[in-house]
């Protein structure tokens, strides 16, 4: 029942409206790190255990009519994908190389001063629960990566899952594009 | 004959060396493009489940030494070594351009701007800054 097969990586980053979900597929460090710098405010204060409850139970709805996850909606973005084995956390090693352009844009001066948060997305196919706790291993897999094997600081990376709740507007629950995971813009980062 | 040879040897030694130092750094996604493209069969096969945090798939390989490819091998060493020179290029990079930003983008604010204002002026930057930017991966 729990053919969750690929899971897709969005980032979110830039004041632009819309995630760039056509183009997902082909990116570049250059684009990465020019959608990511657009940050033209302040970001809002971003609670996780907040954003995890308004998902679930304002499960279905688009993102940006939620209180919270409408800020987050507004915020600098952009869409990658990758691919993780089925029902699983571990990422195809096709996949590597966008990781890696995650890391490239990371380290580049325009943006090494931003923290981000990874969204993790699933297909509607299987049990809410357990969409929701996969798609926040995945979510927490990823940034696990880019802060040992790619030297992100991990002080700047927040994960989260929100399984199944937030399906593209007009697709249907189990295409490619609602299994995701999301990277967004969270503003500077300060030491505490 | 016995001198011209020595001095062949000693000048291809030099140039190896020169190669090898200042051999490009690779960026994160082509040193993993490069790791999925040499090692990816023996990982999926001798390393299935486990990803590339906290070094899991290294250690997995490395453990598997005896079982995997040698493309794989000497892919794994490449990847290792240019991730690691590009990342004391990005460490040093303030310090090594630290002068010439004080004498060239001291009004710009912003580690983006900066940089973007020295790669501008590449012509009148000195070596070493120039130098670090590129192994940085930043132009």
């Amino acid at each position: 029942m729990t053919r969750l097969r690929n899971l897709l990586l969005t980032l979110l980053l830039a004041a632009s409206s819309a995630p760039d979900f056509a183009a997902a597929q082909e990116v570049s460090q250059q684009r990465i790190v020019s959608g990511l710098g657009k940050l033209v405010e302040a970001a809002p204060l971003i609670d996780i255990a907040i954003l995890r409850q308004e998902a679930i139970e304002g499960g279905g709805v688009a993102m940006a009519s939620l209180p919270n996850w409408g800020k987050i909606a507004k915020l600098p973005q952009m869409v990658v994908e990758i691919d993780f084995e089925n029902d699983s956390v571990m990422i195809k090693p096709e996949s590597y190389r966008t990781l890696g352009l995650l890391a490239d844009a990371l380290h580049h001066p325009n943006l090494w001063a931003y923290k981000f948060l990874i969204v993790g997305h699933s297909s509607s196919t299987g049990s809410d629960k357990h969409n929701l706790e996969l798609s926040e291993r995945r979510a927490v897999a990823i940034t696990e990566i880019l802060s040992t094997t790619f030297a992100v600081a991990p002080e700047r990376l927040y994960a989260i899952g929100v399984g199944e709740y937030f399906p593209i507007d007009g697709s249907k629950g189990d295409s490619a594009s609602n299994r995701r995971v999301q990277l967004v813009n969270l503003g500077v980062f300060t030491t505490p | 004959m016995k001198t011209r040879n020595t001095i062949a040897t000693a000048l291809f030694i030099g140039l190896a060396l020169a190669g090898a130092t200042r051999a490009e750094t690779l960026s994160y996604a082509d040193a993993v493009t490069r790791l999925a493209q040499d090692c990816g069969g023996d990982i999926k096969k001798l390393c299935h489940g486990l990803n590339l945090g906290n070094g899991r798939v290294a250690d997995c390989l490395q453990k598997n030494a005896a079982k995997i490819s040698p493309v794989c091998v000497g892919s794994i060493t490449t990847v290792l070594t240019s991730i690691s020179q590009r990342e004391q290029a990005q460490a040093a990079y303030a310090n090594v351009c630290k002068h010439d930003v004080a004498q060239l983008c001291s009004s710009v604010k912003g580690d983006g701007y900066r940089l973007a204002c020295l790669i501008k002026a590449e012509k009148r930057v000195g070596k070493p800054c120039n130098q670090a930017i590129t192994d940085a991966g930043w132009r």
